[in-house]
């Protein structure tokens, strides 16, 4: 347990607002949205410059703590659940966007930035960052960093790893790292940078990143289409793929994402259909509209139901609006919602659906999937309810299952959530026992002593010896 | 404890009133209303958020955590403007989880011997009693009258008292005598009628803005309708639902509902945002209390104001153009509480003359939330501070509202910030169209 004089230091260098460590605060500061994962820290700190990082996590090593990276605790693997106690640092309260370079397109911000304020301050000199994960109006960059955040335009942009130029951290030590910068190219050495994206806040603690920005593009079309069968959508979308074409957005929502959507944003989408994609081509306006026109006769070919175009920037925006939503809407249905990550090369999509399909009637469940059709990255997700042990049970076979099917096709367990504390047995199923070997000796390097968000990624040692912080909190599964 | 033992478990909520398990365990914990809450814009405290606030919920249910004063504060420090409600994809309904709370927090902490008996002097014997109310207002005319007000106001003699004081002296309008007692019972329609509605005049209305309501009577009368006024209408029980005594709230609910019935009318109508939105959740609050139909038939009857005029459509070919440049601010019992956000824009767009500049976050609360923003007199400050910075860059003549608590707030707001715009009513903005 943290010492009563630990407190008094934080609270003396931090400021008392920057310091939480009543049971009410602490509740509320060992969740993210991963169901089923909570666990309370002994304290949490909110530093507003790196020096009181510094001064934090200086502390958190005389004290023994584990220490926790948070932003807004929106991840959906668990990576920012402090499951072994310590010290949660929560970057929130460094959220300053410190430039915006327009001579070399980058942007320098504090991790606590989140990602909708950097979109929209960039957008304001006429510039684009393009990764846009589901919560982006709540998540930060630290958090989009640490966990390699994906989105809706991950198909032709790509993800947050795509924008990452330069990163500033703290390691466990308390050793500074920067690595990266305003150059383009940079092949000095170990990317350290490239190591510490999608790292879990395992490696080190991100307080500062600069990003690429680029031009936005000209123009842009966005359809909707709707099908009679999840599979055909599944199709359209390896045709499109196939007819050479990259939209910017290529998303497939099922009948019962649809209709949760539907119910909470209420903007008119076809009820009694299978499946829809949301399909959006951008670029040179001669461009777009060649790539329309040959979307548009894929989606012909294939038998879509129907076919609509978005009148105009502010419908197309309000329909990505209401993709983004889409999980939480799932949640309407039942207490617990349990959405899982997998991914599959573009060609294996329509069988995937089916085998979702079949895994769903198999083990008797409720399932809404929706997701990035485009990348491969479907979001299959059970509604079920955590009082109900036997459901549960039946949701952890049919994920269990459905990865099997998707690493023999050469898919892979994760495409943008991490593993954080959700996937752990699966990633050791993907890479193999090697290949969590190498990881653990490349954590072992940066953080000898194992005090940067431990438990996270692969268990180190045997949990069970593990010191319980406060029983009855202890539910993740 | 097992989550299974039977379907509600209240943990460690006293049973009566306490929230419902499912409501609480519906949150998966997106995040989405964080950037919505007023409170966590103040703090940027996860307990003060909505997801916050339905954890301890589920933390108490789940008995692990007490009903701790920090659960109280919280309840109490959530400003119920329901921001969160409509940003919630999930459907979960923070603010009243949190308004049940409140309730919980009487039952826990009850007050100290003076505490309980002037609570019970306003909520129990004032506000039930539209009378009583109408005649503890006649001093603070008389005050207002003999000019003591501006000697108050001059001398800063309320500088000595608490904040609150001051702040609520520095809000009271300009009042005039209660409408109740001098509207009649039954207004007639004029031109072709189109129907007979009820009027429920809210306490607020009645007592600070009986012009308004005076409006409000103008405008149905002009567009067709023949408004009945019940004089013996109570509260609507929004502020007891507001300070946690839901059983006061649930006797004023079960009064007004078969008051209304009984004057068999095709719809009841409301100018007061904070009224329409507890009117409407009587169907909830009287769960048990009263027949389902009857519920059921009231629910179905109630409208605010503009809602209404939305509905049947506005009669404008008798409409005098108004020649100005207006804002609007939705109060956050009418966007968020009652979803009425389209409805009161549409009928300012068809005023010939009126010209709307919309302002950023319109929907944003302004801070004044029943009586918060005496409570929290220093975080209502802030939060009306960035509705008006708001207000100022649209550089309007007016300022519309729909709620006689945001009123109160923003005009108290434009005046100590020396503000040109002057705060007033939809239905005010409509009756300087409609001749008289």
């Amino acid at each position: 347990m943290i010492s009563k004089t630990a407190i008094d230091h934080l609270v003396g260098n931090l400021g008392p607002k920057n310091v939480l460590h009543e049971k009410e605060d602490l509740l509320v500061l060992g969740y993210d949205s991963t169901p089923g994962v909570h666990h309370l820290p002994e304290v949490v700190v909110y530093p507003t410059c790196l020096e009181q990082v510094l001064f934090a996590l200086e502390i958190a090593r005389r004290e023994g703590l584990p220490i926790v990276p948070r932003g807004s605790g929106t991840g959906l693997s668990g990576g920012s659940v402090p499951v072994e106690g310590g010290m949660v640092v929560c970057l929130t309260r460094m959220n300053r966007i410190l430039e915006i370079d327009e001579e070399n397109l980058t942007a320098t911000c504090e991790a606590g930035v989140v990602t909708l304020d950097l979109f929209n301050a960039a957008a304001e000199k006429g510039l684009f960052y393009p990764p846009d994960p589901g919560s982006q109006k709540v998540s930060t960059l630290g958090g989009n960093i640490a966990e390699n955040a994906g989105g809706l335009r991950g198909l032709k942009y790509g993800v947050t790893r795509d924008y990452v130029m330069a990163l500033k951290g703290v390691l466990a030590d308390g050793g500074l790292i920067q690595t990266g910068g305003k150059a383009v190219k940079d092949v000095a050495g170990y990317s350290f940078r490239d190591l510490m994206v999608g790292s879990e806040g395992t490696l080190g603690l991100i307080t500062e990143v600069t990003v690429k920005l680029i031009p936005p593009p000209q123009a842009k079309r966005t359809f909707l289409a709707y099908f009679d069968d999840i599979r055909t959508a599944g199709e359209a979308v390896s045709r499109i793929i196939a007819a050479r074409i990259i939209p910017a957005t290529l998303e497939i929502m099922d009948r019962m994402t649809i209709n949760c959507v539907e119910d909470y944003a209420g903007i008119g989408l076809p009820r009694q259909m299978a499946a829809l994609l949301l399909i959006e081509v951008d670029g040179h306006p001669a461009v777009v509209a060649e790539e329309a026109e040959a979307v548009e006769k894929v989606l012909r070919e294939v038998k879509a139901a129907e076919v609509h175009a978005a009148r105009g920037e502010a419908e197309a925006a309000s329909l990505a609006a209401a993709r983004r939503t889409a999980l939480s809407a799932l949640a309407r249905v039942s207490p617990t919602t349990i959405l899982e990550d997998a991914t599959v090369a573009r060609s294996h999509l329509a069988e995937t659906f089916g085998e979702i399909e079949r895994l769903t009637k198999k083990y008797q469940l409720k399932v809404g999937t929706f997701g990035h059709a485009g990348d491969g990255n479907l979001h299959p997700t059970a509604l079920a309810d955590e009082r109900d042990a036997e459901e549960m049970k039946r949701v952890h076979a049919f994920f269990d299952e459905l990865y099997e099917f998707v690493l023999a096709r050469g898919g892979t367990v994760s495409g943008e959530h991490g593993i954080g504390l959700a996937k752990k047995t699966y990633l050791a199923r993907q890479i193999g026992e090697g290949g969590v070997k190498v990881m653990k000796r490349i954590k072992q390097a940066f953080d000898p002593q194992g005090i940067l968000n431990p438990g996270k990624i692969f268990d180190e040692g045997d949990p069970c010896t593990r010191p319980d912080v406060e029983e009855g909190f202890r539910v993740s599964h | 404890m097992s989550l299974t033992d039977g379907k509600d478990p209240k943990g460690n909520f006293k049973p009566q009133d306490a929230p419902r398990y499912d409501d609480v365990l519906q949150c998966m914990r997106c995040g989405f209303c964080l950037p919505t809450c007023p409170t966590y814009a103040l703090t940027g405290r996860e307990r003060s958020s909505p997801r916050g606030r339905v954890a301890l919920a589920r933390a108490v249910a789940e008995e692990k955590l007490e009903f701790t004063p920090a659960i109280r504060e919280e309840a109490f420090f959530c400003l119920d403007c329901r921001a969160c409600t409509t940003a919630c994809p999930s459907g979960v309904r923070a603010g009243e989880v949190m308004e049940v709370c409140r309730s919980q927090s009487q039952a826990f902490y009850p007050l100290g011997k003076a505490g309980k008996a002037f609570r019970a002097f306003v909520l129990e014997k004032m506000l039930p009693s539209p009378g009583m109310l109408e005649t503890s207002m006649l001093p603070t005319r008389l005050y207002q009258r003999l000019g003591i007000q501006w000697m108050v106001r001059h001398l800063k003699v309320l500088k000595l008292g608490p904040d609150w004081m001051e702040k609520a002296e520095g809000m009271l309008p300009r009042l005039e005598p209660p409408l109740r007692p001098q509207l009649p019972e039954t207004v007639p329609a004029r031109g072709e009628k189109r129907g007979r509605v009820g009027f429920f005049l809210g306490c607020v209305m009645t007592l600070m803005y009986p012009g308004v309501s005076r409006q409000t009577v103008k405008v149905l009368s002009s567009q067709g309708f023949e408004v009945v006024t019940p004089k013996q209408t109570k509260c609507c029980g929004a502020p007891h639902l507001s300070e946690g005594d839901r059983e006061t709230a649930r006797q004023l609910a079960l009064f007004n509902l078969d008051l209304f019935l009984d004057r068999d009318v095709d719809a009841i109508l409301t100018d007061c945002a904070g009224c329409g939105a507890a009117l409407k959740e009587y169907e909830e609050l009287l769960e048990g209390r009263a027949e389902k139909e009857k519920l059921a038939l009231f629910r179905g009857k109630i409208r605010d104001v503009s809602e209404f005029l939305a509905e049947v459509g506005l009669r404008t070919d008798e409409l005098k153009p108004v020649d100005a440049t207006v804002t609007y601010h939705e109060p956050c019992h009418l966007c968020h509480a009652q979803g009425i956000s389209k409805q009161p824009r549409g009928l300012i767009r068809q005023i010939p003359g009126v010209e709307l500049r919309e302002m950023k976050e319109s929907s944003w609360c302004c801070g004044s939330a029943a009586t918060w923003g005496l409570k929290f007199s220093e975080e209502s400050r802030q939060v009306l501070d960035r509705k008006l910075t708001n207000v100022r860059e649209t550089n309007a003549e007016f300022l519309i509202t729909a709620n006689p608590g945001c009123h109160l707030q923003l005009a108290w707001g434009v005046r100590e910030g020396g503000m040109k715009q002057q705060v007033m009513h939809i239905m005010e903005l409509l009756g300087k169209a409609v001749p008289d």
